[in-house]
């Protein structure tokens, strides 16, 4: 058996507890957050036990789960890698590309494992994706276009409400705004498929003063001369989140849209004769890629194998989002150094 | 005769497990997940085909047999059946007592028959018959049941199903192996889920079975419509037709539309694909990405096994089926229903 230890009380946080909870040979010790009725919060909905400091939640686990925004990272992940506690760190890996340097320095003078939980690789549709590209069926890789829009990820979510973080992603200072928080995911999973990202040119509203919308259309250009664009959005309508990849090469092309026809439909007539429509893509439990990027981290740190996605993996995301933001301030494109 | 129980349980930790014929194609899929699994072990192939069977066991770095008894001496926990479907009888009867559990390809057998002394002897001898219906660990159709359990729909009027596939060829279509065509290959699949979701049986079929319909000069039938009542009062049609050409981008499908007083549910089962078009295939292919309901169906085998428990799906659930494959071919020929 062994013994998480989750470090933050947010939303991410209560997405992984719930899948630490459910995990055979893992038990979920309990939570630390400077705001500690936070923790107490978290603890009341998943179990374990508050922890009034790092070294007290380090001193009762196995692996350490950090869950705090971005620009709270370094310290405790640094400080977990210190006490030799193979660690998940939640993406971004850290704000700036400062922080990222200093957790990347410790990962690589500590030895200790480090997993940046990229959870879109472990989509099971994004995942396909780069087996089928890997496979030669579309020839050599030319455009890569991938969308992950919906609305502003804190209004309508009532259990976010009250806590710290409920600001954070609006202050586009501390959050970076889609570009960091969301477009990373994009940029990640495009390095993933197609290598090194050389230059980026951004779009957007992170400073039009029209917090907390925002909306970012970005182009890359791979090393290999492939291109890349990405769109990340926190204002398309409520109920319209949609993710989508397009991936184009000499000898073919890959096509997925989340808005495609779901496995199941369900039409109910209301009492008032009005219509009740829903609609699921359902897989298997151990599929959820929460469920599978966390398993991936165990199965990992047990067999002392590395992971899918490295401490550098992580910084250079964080360094490309940087650049993208950069890119909308100058106006220029910025090449990734 | 022999006794299931060989083996000590200090030895379940590790599930030892056999592959008894790759005949069915399916068993590529089930040696992929089974070989994934922590605690099991591949211990050999058996396969009547020298070449097949070499080429796979050198694959996953196995021994290979060329007698199904070579591999039976090699203390299995359990043995997979893959072979043609005729050949289904004689390998269960040769593992029954020999293994603790067995997972056999659908349909059971060819004849009912064949398929009740399967039964029978695995009873006698204690060894678990289980029958491979891997649509019942598919996400989307385990959804499907929590909706219709849950009852939104008020009374169930009717189920619309269809198993559709692409002409298989090779032994599929030689009646001594298969038993049939497209009819006995695509009624059984359904034919268990609607028995498992409403836990109710066929108790009247009547089919229209089309012979080179799709196929010119295939020498079986490669087209089926059935029509059926159920004991609870709901009635239904499943399509069990070869008829998807090779240009077509995907194999086929699992199609389930329930209609009840107060809506509608469909499911496709097989819908969660990414579009690859390639110039190599020269077509727009569907690459599923959904949850495998073979890695359930494998998992929930092995779990069978080690914890001793009864199998989900048995010997009887596939006979079942059958049955109603066989009263839609003896329907076609009368052109009239059958009670079963």
């Amino acid at each position: 058996m062994k013994r998480v230890g989750i470090v933050g009380a947010g939303g991410i946080s209560r997405t992984h507890a719930d899948r630490w909870s459910r995990m055979p040979g893992i038990e979920l010790a309990g939570f630390h957050d400077i705001v500690e009725d936070a923790a107490r919060g978290a603890v009341q909905r998943s179990g374990g036990k508050v922890f009034s400091s790092l070294n007290e939640l380090f001193d009762a686990v196995d692996y350490v789960d950090v869950c705090t925004p971005g620009t709270a990272h370094v310290g405790p992940v640094v400080a977990a890698l210190e006490a030799g506690l193979p660690t998940v760190c939640e993406k971004p890996l850290a704000n700036s590309v400062a922080d990222c340097e200093q957790i990347v320095d410790a990962a690589e003078r500590t030895g200790t494992p480090l997993f940046v939980a990229m959870v879109v690789r472990f989509f099971p549709q994004f995942a396909k994706a780069k087996q089928v590209l890997d496979s030669g069926a579309i020839g050599a890789p030319g455009v890569i276009r991938t969308v992950r829009s919906g609305s502003y990820p804190d209004a309508g979510s009532s259990w976010r409400k009250g806590l710290a973080i409920t600001s954070y992603y609006a202050d586009f200072a501390q959050s970076g705004g889609v570009l960091l928080d969301l477009c990373i995911h994009d940029i990640d999973y495009q390095r993933w498929c197609f290598g090194e990202i050389e230059r980026v040119f951004a779009r957007g509203m992170m400073f039009a003063g029209k917090e907390p919308k925002d909306h970012a259309l970005l182009t890359v250009r791979f090393a290999s001369g492939a291109v890349g664009h990405i769109e990340g959005s926190w204002s398309y309508p409520r109920g319209r989140f949609s993710t989508r990849i397009e991936i184009a090469g000499t000898r073919g092309i890959i096509e997925w849209d989340s808005r495609a026809r779901q496995p199941v439909e369900v039409a109910i007539a209301r009492e008032d004769g009005s219509l009740a429509s829903s609609s699921s893509s359902p897989t298997a439990p151990q599929h959820d890629p929460y469920y599978a990027e966390l398993a991936h981290f165990v199965s990992c740190a047990e067999a002392e194998e590395p992971f899918l996605v490295t401490p550098y993996d992580g910084l250079m995301a964080v360094k490309i989002s940087r650049a993208a933001i950069e890119s909308l301030e100058t106006g220029k494109a910025v090449t990734i150094s | 005769m022999e006794n299931a129980e060989t083996r000590g349980p200090e030895s379940l930790s590790e599930v030892r497990v056999g592959m008894f014929s790759f005949a069915h194609m399916h068993a590529a899929s089930y040696i992929h997940f089974l070989t994934q699994m922590e605690g099991v072990t591949l211990a050999g192939i058996y396969d009547d085909d020298y070449d097949r069977g070499g080429r796979i066991a050198a694959q996953f770095n196995v021994p290979y047999f060329r007698r199904s008894e070579g591999l039976l001496d090699q203390e299995l926990d359990g043995a997979i059946i893959c072979s043609e479907n005729a050949l289904h009888a004689p390998l269960v009867l040769q593992a029954a007592g020999k293994v603790r559990g067995i997972l056999c390809e659908k349909p059971i057998a060819t004849t009912v028959s064949d398929g009740q002394a399967m039964i029978d002897r695995c009873r006698e001898s204690g060894t678990k018959l289980q029958i491979a219906f891997p649509m019942r660990f598919s996400p989307p159709v385990i959804e499907l049941k929590s909706q219709v359990e849950s009852g939104v729909l008020g009374e169930v009027y009717s189920v619309k199903t269809t198993n559709h596939g692409s002409m298989p060829g090779r032994w599929f279509v030689d009646a001594k192996l298969a038993g049939g065509g497209a009819v006995i290959d695509h009624t059984v699949h359904v034919v268990d889920l609607i028995r498992w979701i409403w836990a109710t049986e066929v108790v009247e079929v009547y089919a229209e079975v089309g012979r080179e319909l799709l196929h010119p000069g295939l020498g079986i039938d490669d087209v089926g419509l059935l029509s059926f009542q159920l004991a609870n009062g709901i009635f239904g049609t499943l399509d069990t037709s070869w008829s998807r050409p090779p240009s077509y981008p995907t194999w086929g499908d699992v199609k389930v539309d329930v209609l009840g007083e107060n809506g509608l549910i469909c499911v496709d089962a097989f819908e969660q694909n990414l579009h690859v078009s390639s110039d190599e295939a020269g077509k727009t292919s569907d690459v599923n990405w959904g949850s495998s309901g073979d890695e359930g169906l494998v998992a929930d085998f092995v779990a069978m096994i080690r914890e001793g428990r009864e199998p989900s799906v048995n010997g009887e659930d596939g006979l079942r089926a059958l049955e109603v494959a066989l009263a839609a071919y003896e329907s076609a020929r009368r052109a009239e229903p059958v009670k079963l």
